[in-house]
């Protein structure tokens, strides 16, 4: 054994660099299957895993405290039942109108003498339990935004804040010490309940309950929620996710793999001449397999610890970013399953990579091995080489061409990693423009500027801008003297205004949202979201965004009849919207035909929201400070804002190119190194009949060219195919349809850059190895041979 | 008679081992000198450095006038592709070439035609018999039709000095004799020639002039009187 060891050690200190780039290879190839895995991970069932976590109720029911005693819970151990946390008497309190972030609407408090419990353990992320009367936590996702305690009133009573927790369940808006909320007199009994046996169904979860609470006195259940109303809400979130980070994902885990396995086997197979040696020198050839394993493995085994380490710190923000805004508690971060794979899947793959190359190495009799170790000499290699030599191109160019031909199977690899490297920028660049499109779009159609009349009881402000000083006041215009206001101040080019009503729709078992728009609202952009169909002609017809069509089993030329009083009006469906202006999904009409319906309807400005274009080159702070300065009622902010989710998405996807389109440039380097090393004899003949430094610098980048064009060409019509079915399938997970124009983000530039990408992966690989055979010195290469 | 090459106490050291220890030695035009002695005596590195494939650790070397230590890689590389010829002791094919295609190769980098090259190439393998084996890759060839194949690349770019690193090393004796009389001929038309050899019946064939190396330094020297 201890031969071996002394045989691979030595192994690995002669070939310091090849044993480098194993090492960074498997490195960031394990970061990337870590993340790719993290990712695919999470987006499978994050709400199982998270609610698994927190051990979250099945159930939860709400009883009434009047006709149920203490007492009674005693008895209520039925066998259906896994786990049950309560009784938590609850009260529910008004906050005081509130500005910037925190409850609105009434808030459930429930008492709880501590966050733990086996069931619905909350993750208290910041600050302790409440203690103390007038001490209070918060039922909020973890969020960075909300640094500071505070202090926060109830039913004219201010508490202060201790303390954040998290309850997937949303079984309270916030928790008290039990004590405090008996003292505020609860209005209700809540029991959390986990059940053994099927919960898959509604109907399973409430008939379990209702076995559990068969013993009370009838009447006593005032109301329960079955998990399945929260879980299908998150579901319906990170649905949007779930094909951008499952192709991501893939594609990273295909990377890694191929990677990893051209590298390992082509140090192995480019060590064939050594182990001729080994086997010549007398080791047997398991003796020789064991030394090329662990030539392999010791820099592989670094590489995985490093790589697992980097691949899930990589990943945690990613996922936070990702999935905490949604609720989900960070332990969706790096699961168990993604830490495995790197540290098992991936050495796996390097032994077996490893592996087979080793075990042809230890069939090979010891000339074999030998003259194994120069670059092979196929029939079609040579056949190829002699075609290039009659080309009319530089003699270093046509056998650089022909080099990627002496090694198919490697050169396969390697097209394969660059193929999947530019597949994965080409699509993460049409993601991103495609995104940025839909951003564009959206942002036009809500105007520049946004007006606001206050009600008198809060003012608004863009997310995150803190609302300004003073008690608000309201406008003394009306709807018309506001519109005219705007219209009238300097750079105002398009103004509109929306008002949006619920309004009783014949065949329509609940009231449709419709959106009554004034002014410049069709030139505004949001004819750009039309889906399908086409603008509105005249008061009479109307468009539909694509979710409401869809929850309303509408169809393009249906006919909508809108009763308001006494009087009704027909609309036509004559296009579909990506998602219409801001709020909940609404159709879209004419004023128009509001004063048809009800001609004497005032509007209070505050239920309008205005929308204002600016002309080109406008200033839209300034404009903002006009309209403030010439009635404070108004509220004016700038609509232009980029989505959380663009960004993570977009950060998603160019983190993962980056990693992608760095492992493949190593894959090539590594490549372009094993062939210049199995070819220095050769090149050390070229250089002593002459080839100059440049012309061999030449020949290696020529025949990275190969490899490079071939990956280009292949991996854009895949990049563009995976942008086809994956965008549209993302905007089918969150219900809505998307326009043409954001899908077709491909132009002749861009893809010449993208093929470009392709070949400067394979450049950037391939430019040290090129330098280094440049420099070789001819004398000691044939010196060595 | 002018000076083709002129070694001014060239040291060459490889980390602990010297190589060469102070050689001074002069080549003229039309000369045939053969390099002799010992295994290990330096007689590759000293080849190395008139084909400036090496730098010696000090001393100049000139070469037609040209002072090597003084030019780049670049410039190192144009010298030989137009100066000088080698031929090596295991040949230094490419195996993936066809005879033609290796001979035509040396011309091909100096940017010629395809054609013009293989027009060339062939006539190159014409006198030296081997025309009919042009199509052949090396691995198909023999040892001595190989080493005809790149006696015919040295001289591609009609070199004015051609270096042999024992050319007939690996060549039974038969094959051994074919190329030296290829190199006599050479030289009888005016080719200089360097040949290293363990060969004594090589040198005092094809050699006017035996040098003779020992412990990286110039031993002895005696001209020869050619049949
Ligand atoms: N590139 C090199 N690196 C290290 N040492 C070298 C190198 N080239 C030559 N040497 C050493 O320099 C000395 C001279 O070598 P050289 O090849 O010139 O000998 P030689 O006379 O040609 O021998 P042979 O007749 O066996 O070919 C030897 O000791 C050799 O090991
Ligand atoms: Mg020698």
């Amino acid at each position: 054994m201890s031969a071996v060891w002394r045989a691979a050690r030595a192994g690995v200190r002669r070939r310091r660099v090849q044993t480098f780039v194993i090492g960074l290879v498997v490195l960031l190839s394990t970061t990337t299957i870590v993340v790719a895995l993290a990712l695919l991970a999470a987006t499978s069932a994050p709400f199982e895993r998270s609610f698994a976590r927190q051990a979250g109720p099945h159930a939860i029911a709400v009883f009434d405290p009047a006709v149920v005693s203490p007492d009674q819970w005693a008895g209520l151990a039925s066998p259906g039942v896994a786990a049950a946390a309560g009784p938590f008497s609850a009260v529910t309190l008004q906050p005081a109108e509130r500005v910037g972030p925190g409850p609105r609407g009434p808030v459930t408090v429930v008492g709880r003498a501590d966050p733990g419990g086996p069931v619905d353990r909350l993750d208290l992320w910041q600050g302790r339990w409440p203690a103390a009367p007038g001490e209070i936590v918060l039922n909020e996702p973890v969020h960075e935004l909300f640094q500071d305690p505070g202090t926060i009133t109830l039913d004219g009573t201010a508490y202060t804040i201790v303390g954040r927790a998290h309850a997937l369940s949303g079984s309270a808006d916030a928790w008290m010490t039990p004590a405090q909320v008996t003292a505020l007199g609860p209005d209700a009994v809540q029991m959390l309940y986990r059940f053994t046996g099927d919960v898959s169904t509604t109907t399973a979860v409430e008939a379990r309950l209702a076995d559990a609470t068969a013993g009370l006195p009838t009447g006593a259940l005032e109301a329960a929620q079955p998990y399945q109303v929260v879980r299908d809400r998150i579901a319906a979130d990170v649905a949007v996710y779930v094909p951008f980070l499952g192709s991501f994902g893939v594609l990273g885990l295909v990377v890694g793999i191929v990677i990893v396995g051209n590298v390992v086997s082509g140090a192995v197979v480019s060590g064939y001449r050594h182990i001729g040696i080994l086997k010549a020198l007398g080791f047997t050839p398991r003796q020789v397999v064991a030394v090329y394993l662990l030539m392999v493995s010791v820099p592989a085994a670094v590489g995985c610890l490093l790589g697992t380490a980097a691949g899930s710190f990589a990943a945690q923000p990613l996922l936070r970013d990702g999935f905490q805004g949604m609720g989900l508690d960070p332990g969706v971060g790096v699961d168990v399953w993604s830490l495995l794979a790197g540290l098992v899947g991936v050495p796996a793959t390097v032994v077996l990579a490893a592996l087979v190359p080793a075990l042809r190495a230890h069939r090979l009799s010891a000339a074999e091995a030998i003259s194994a170790g120069s670059a092979p000499r196929l029939g079609r290699a040579t056949r190829v080489q002699h075609r290039l030599a009659g080309l009319r191109v530089p003699r270093a160019v046509s056998l650089g061409l022909g080099l990627p031909f002496a090694r198919p199977g490697r050169t396969a690899f390697t097209v394969v990693a660059v193929l999947l490297g530019v597949t994965t920028v080409t699509f993460a660049t049409g993601l991103t423009d495609t995104l940025v499109r839909v951003s564009a779009i959206e942002e036009r159609s809500d105007g520049q500027v946004a007006v606001q009349p206050s009600n008198g009881l809060i003012r608004l402000t863009p997310d995150g801008v803190p609302p300004p000083a003073g008690p608000p006041v309201t406008t003394s215009r009306t709807d018309a003297e506001v519109s005219d206001l705007l219209r009238g101040l300097p750079s105002a080019a398009r103004v509109a205004a929306l008002y949006r009503l619920p309004v009783t729709a014949v065949g329509q078992t609940e009231a449709l949202d419709v959106n009554f728009m004034r002014g410049d609202y069709a030139t505004m952009g949001l004819a750009d979201e039309l889906t399908a169909g086409r603008w509105m002609a005249g008061p009479g017809e109307t468009v539909v965004p694509s979710e409401l069509m869809r929850e309303r089993g509408l169809a393009l030329g249906d006919r909508i009849t809108l009763r308001l009083g006494g009087a009704q009006r027909d609309l036509t469906v004559v296009g579909t919207l990506m998602d219409g202006p801001n709020g909940p999904p609404g159709i879209l009409a004419d004023w128009a035909v509001l004063d048809g319906l009800d001609p004497g309807r005032v509007v209070p400005p505050h239920e309008v929201r205005y929308q204002v274009q600016l002309v080109d080159g406008g200033d839209v702070a300034a404009y903002v400070r006009a309209v403030q300065a010439a009635d404070p009622g108004l509220d004016a902010w700038d609509t232009a804002q980029v989505s959380d989710m663009l960004l993570t998405l977009v950060g998603f996807s160019s983190t993962l190119a980056l990693l992608l389109s760095a492992v493949a440039a190593l894959g090539v380097f590594n490549t372009v190194m094993l062939n210049v090393r199995e070819r220095r004899r050769d090149l050390g003949t070229l250089k002593s009949i002459g080839m100059t430094p440049r012309q061999v610098v030449t020949m290696v980048l020529a025949s990275t060219l190969v490899v490079g064009v071939a990956g280009g060409v292949l991996g854009i019509p895949l990049g563009m195919l995976a942008h086809r079915v994956i965008m549209p399938a993302t905007a089918g997970a969150s219900q809505v349809a998307l326009p043409a124009a954001v899908l077709s983000v491909w132009q002749l530039p861009t893809l010449v850059l993208l093929a470009l990408a392709g070949v400067v992966i394979a450049l950037l690989g391939a430019l040290v190895p090129a330098r280094g055979a440049a420099r070789l010195t001819i004398a000691s290469v044939l010196h060595n041979e | 008679m002018t000076t083709v090459v002129r070694l001014d106490n060239v040291r060459k050291e490889y980390g602990d081992t010297t190589a060469l220890a102070g050689v001074s030695l002069e080549v003229r035009s039309g000369e045939a000198v053969a390099v002799m002695g010992p295994s290990g005596c330096g007689k590759s590195t000293l080849l190395n450095m008139i084909a400036g494939l090496d730098r010696p650790t000090s001393g100049s070397v000139h070469v037609h006038d040209e002072d090597l230590g003084r030019l780049n890689e670049t410039k190192l590389a144009l010298f030989r592709r137009h100066r000088i010829g080698m031929i090596f002791q295991f040949f230094n094919l490419l195996d993936d070439l066809p005879a033609l295609d290796n001979v035509a190769l040396a011309a091909q980098l100096t940017g010629s035609r395809v054609d013009t090259a293989r027009q060339r190439a062939l006539e190159l393998l014409d006198e030296l018999g081997i025309a009919d084996r042009r199509n052949v890759y090396p691995a198909a060839l023999s040892g001595g039709e190989r080493q005809r194949v790149a006696v015919a690349r040295a001289l591609m770019n009609r070199p004015g000095l051609l270096l042999a690193d024992e050319p007939t090393g690996a060549l039974d004796s038969r094959a051994g004799e074919q190329v030296m009389d290829l190199l006599l001929d050479l030289n009888q038309i005016g080719q200089t020639l360097v040949i290293v050899t363990h060969d004594e019946r090589l040198a005092t064939r094809c050699a006017s002039r035996v040098v003779s190396l020992a412990d990286g330094r110039v031993a002895g020297e005696r001209a020869l009187e050619r049949a």
